[in-house]
């Protein structure tokens, strides 16, 4: 489990603009020179938001995936997944 | 010898500079922005000590301070990017900031010292309404409100007495302003956000009680009910109340000049008057 490491790469999303290039142009490849577990480079590449949260992930920096379309994550697929998750783990969740 | 001359609370939502342009001078983001703007004008300060919580863009967790300040001449931001902000620098006090850094730690507050750091819309967006010249200079105290655990709301308190103490023992004359920065519902990209948006405010009841403590100045209850459950259930970064918290451990039990809800969202503004 590489938490810190899902951590960074949203951090580094923001503060990192070559770093953000490079994983909006070649995620796989990216995420290939990242410490993380295969499952966790499937997550991201899956855009299953809801895990990367359950594995402990920081959600406000879950976001930045979102505004910066990261592995094409568009809003409606973010809050379904995330919602989802907490609702698996019987955490209040928003949306319908 | 220093001395506080007003203290004030606001949000930063990163829209607000958007929404304001928007909604026009008369718009609820201008005018309540413009209420807390006259008083902190009207008290003329040489510098403003501002409360806030990094939202993981000052700081990361290879290093995550609990309470930090900082201590330069000056400061550059907002280093994100989501309040479209024009990028600036802004100036600090930094041998006054040295004195509440070492003020701090010799009250038993150890602030992690930072030197080379940037800051993010959590202050930029209220310094862009609140002194839109960056005419007066900020000093940044950073309480972490976003990464629990997070420090327990009397705590804040404290922290913000010996402050104000250190504050006082400031040797020259010096008119300080106070900023706390900060929502008291709100969940950013959480599992409470809400459809339509990249947000939710999750307890609004919370926010709404914590506006009627403010206003009567029952700051006891407040604390007794800022737990961190109650927190958690506010949202990701409902934890910005404890910057709210240290500021009103500065003003001896003051009841606001005024605070007022800020409608549909999970915040409010208010300020504190010393005259």
């Amino acid at each position: 489990m590489s938490v810190y490491t899902i951590n960074e790469l949203c951090y580094r999303s923001v503060h990192d603009p070559p770093f953000r290039e490079a994983l909006l142009a070649d995620p796989a490849g990216t995420l290939a020179t990242l410490e993380l577990t295969d499952e966790e480079r499937d997550a991201f590449m899956t855009q299953n938001i809801g895990q990367l949260y359950l594995w402990g992930a920081n959600t406000f920096l879950l976001g930045h995936l979102m505004r910066y379309k990261l592995f094409g994550v568009e809003r409606e697929q973010y809050s379904k997944s995330i919602w989802a998750a907490a609702r698996s783990v019987g955490r209040p969740a928003g949306g319908p | 010898m220093a001395e506080i001359v007003c203290a004030l609370g606001v949000p930063h939502t990163p829209a607000f500079p958007k929404m304001a342009r928007s909604e026009g001078p008369d718009g609820p983001v201008e005018r309540l922005f413009r209420a807390v703007r006259e008083q902190l004008e009207a008290v003329q300060p040489d510098v403003l000590v501002v409360y806030d919580s990094d939202h993981v863009n000052t700081f990361f967790f290879n290093k995550w301070p609990t309470f930090a300040i900082g201590v330069t001449p000056e400061i550059y931001g907002p280093n994100d990017d989501n309040s479209g902000l024009p990028k600036t620098v802004v100036a600090s006090n930094e041998e006054f900031a040295h004195h509440l850094y070492a003020g701090g730690v010799e009250s038993g507050f150890d602030f992690m010292l930072a030197q080379k750091f940037e800051i993010d819309h959590s202050i930029m967006v209220p310094l862009h309404f609140v002194t839109p010249k960056l005419n007066v200079p900020i000093v940044p105290l950073f309480i972490n409100g976003v990464a629990p655990p997070l420090p327990a709301a009397k705590r804040c308190f404290a922290l913000g007495s010996a402050v104000r103490s250190t504050i006082e023992s400031w040797p020259k004359d010096m008119r300080v302003a106070v900023l706390a920065s900060g929502s008291f519902s709100l969940d950013v990209a959480g599992p409470m956000m809400e459809p339509g948006g990249n947000s939710g405010t999750p307890a609004m009841d919370w926010s709404n009680r914590v506006v009627e403590l403010l206003g009567a100045g029952k700051i006891t209850d407040l604390l007794e009910e800022t737990t961190s459950d109650q927190i958690a259930r506010a949202g990701n970064v409902a934890g910005e109340i404890l910057n709210w918290i240290a500021m009103l451990g500065m003003l001896d039990g003051r009841k606001p000049s005024f605070v007022e809800k800020h409608d549909g969202f999970g915040h409010a503004f208010a300020a504190w008057r010393w005259d």
